[in-house]
């Protein structure tokens, strides 16, 4: 579906500029020029997560910590072997994304632990970058209940996502 | 955040030196170059993206979507301006379309444009918690990255996981928009019972 929404808004923003008499061109590079100085305010944040998640990972520490939450994820109908993406998905895009092909090369992609890894990486964000980048350019420093009601939020789509995989 | 981190960091080095000190650096480095590439792929990303913004901004159109989703931005963020609605609008048209990405540059316009939190301006006010949450749970449409490497990795069926996906992040984003309407509701009435503490207080004196 998304594969036709982005060329269709491309299309009808282009068009609606050439009925509107406006210069398409000068304003898309008015407005792309922000795109660096945006970056530039955000990678502080992002460098700082993402040095922690790989050392996190790398050191074993995280599948340490999997190993303990494991048997809580088992309960509520979340395949224990997901523990680590469950932990690293909201850290960051890239090392979560090896634990998933890790995933994939131990346990198949097609079995239930597969699906179930393939729900968890596919529906979910990378909370800290989102909550760190939207107020990169504000005075706001305490997002308060924020990150901890995305993550909650996220881990109860998870469980009902994992558990419709039993099903379907 | 700062307590997270700081755990994570010291636990995962403190654990290296013991195992394999060499690759202590090593790994931060990994990482801060992933951060790196990720960054510069962003910035054309979000070039492209503003572009089309600016592009819609020009043709006024973008006012009109504004005002085409008034009812639903004014029940979800109470009391912000028109120029607050108008980010937050295409923020959260972006975000229900399944493009984050598209939807930040406007996410960060939109916490500019915010009233800031009327007691603490350094906290977050409950509209931006709001924003953050729809944003951070948005809705992952076509999960494509996934279906890729599930058919890269030998999967019979590459797609097969999707309906349990789309109802696990829809799932996500209603139960965070009700997670912040309850508890700002919850913390509004305790501030208003404060106060009447307080009135009764001054009124006893």
């Amino acid at each position: 579906m998304t594969v036709y929404i982005v060329p269709l808004i491309f299309i009808t923003v282009l068009l609606l500029s050439v009925f509107r008499k406006k210069n398409a061109y000068s304003s898309f590079v008015k407005g792309a020029e922000g795109a660096l100085s945006l970056m530039m305010s955000v990678l502080p944040f992002l460098l700082a997560v993402m040095a922690a998640c790989e050392v996190f990972r790398v050191s074993g520490a995280s599948a340490v910590v999997s190993g303990f939450l494991s048997p809580a994820l088992e309960f509520v109908g979340i395949p224990g072997e997901c523990a680590e993406l469950v932990l690293l998905r909201p850290l960051s895009g890239a090392g979560s994304l090896s634990v998933l092909e890790h995933i994939y090369q131990a346990y198949g992609t097609d079995g239930i632990i597969g699906k179930c890894a393939s729900v968890i990486y596919g529906s979910s964000e990378t909370v800290f970058y989102v909550s760190a980048i939207y107020f990169s350019k504000s005075n706001v420093k305490n997002l308060r209940y924020a990150i901890p009601l995305a993550l909650v939020a996220t881990f109860l789509g998870n469980i009902l996502g994992c558990n419709l995989c039993r099903i379907i | 955040m700062s307590i997270v981190w700081l755990i994570i960091m010291l636990v995962s080095i403190t654990a290296l030196l013991f195992i394999n000190p060499s690759s202590a650096l090593e790994a931060l480095i990994k990482g801060a170059n992933d951060s790196v590439t990720l960054a510069l792929n962003l910035i054309a990303l979000y070039g492209i993206w503003l572009g089309v913004f600016e592009i819609l901004e020009s043709t006024g159109i973008s006012d009109k979507l504004a005002k085409l989703l008034r009812p639903l931005v004014r029940k979800l963020f109470k009391g912000e301006s028109e120029e607050a609605e108008k980010y937050i609008s295409m923020n959260v048209s972006a975000n229900l379309l399944g493009l984050g990405n598209a939807a930040t540059p406007m996410g960060i316009g939109a916490v500019g444009a915010m009233k800031p939190n009327e007691k603490n301006p350094n906290k977050a006010s409950t509209n931006m918690i709001m924003l953050i949450v729809i944003s951070a749970t948005s809705l992952q449409i076509f999960p494509s990255t996934v279906i890729g490497l599930r058919a890269s990795a030998g999967s019979a069926n590459p797609a097969d996981f999707i309906i349990p996906c789309i109802i696990a992040t829809v799932s996500s984003t209603v139960l965070g928009i009700i997670g912040v309407k309850i508890i700002g509701a919850l913390e509004s009435r305790l501030s208003k019972k404060r106060e009447l503490k307080l009135r009764v207080i001054g009124e006893a004196s």
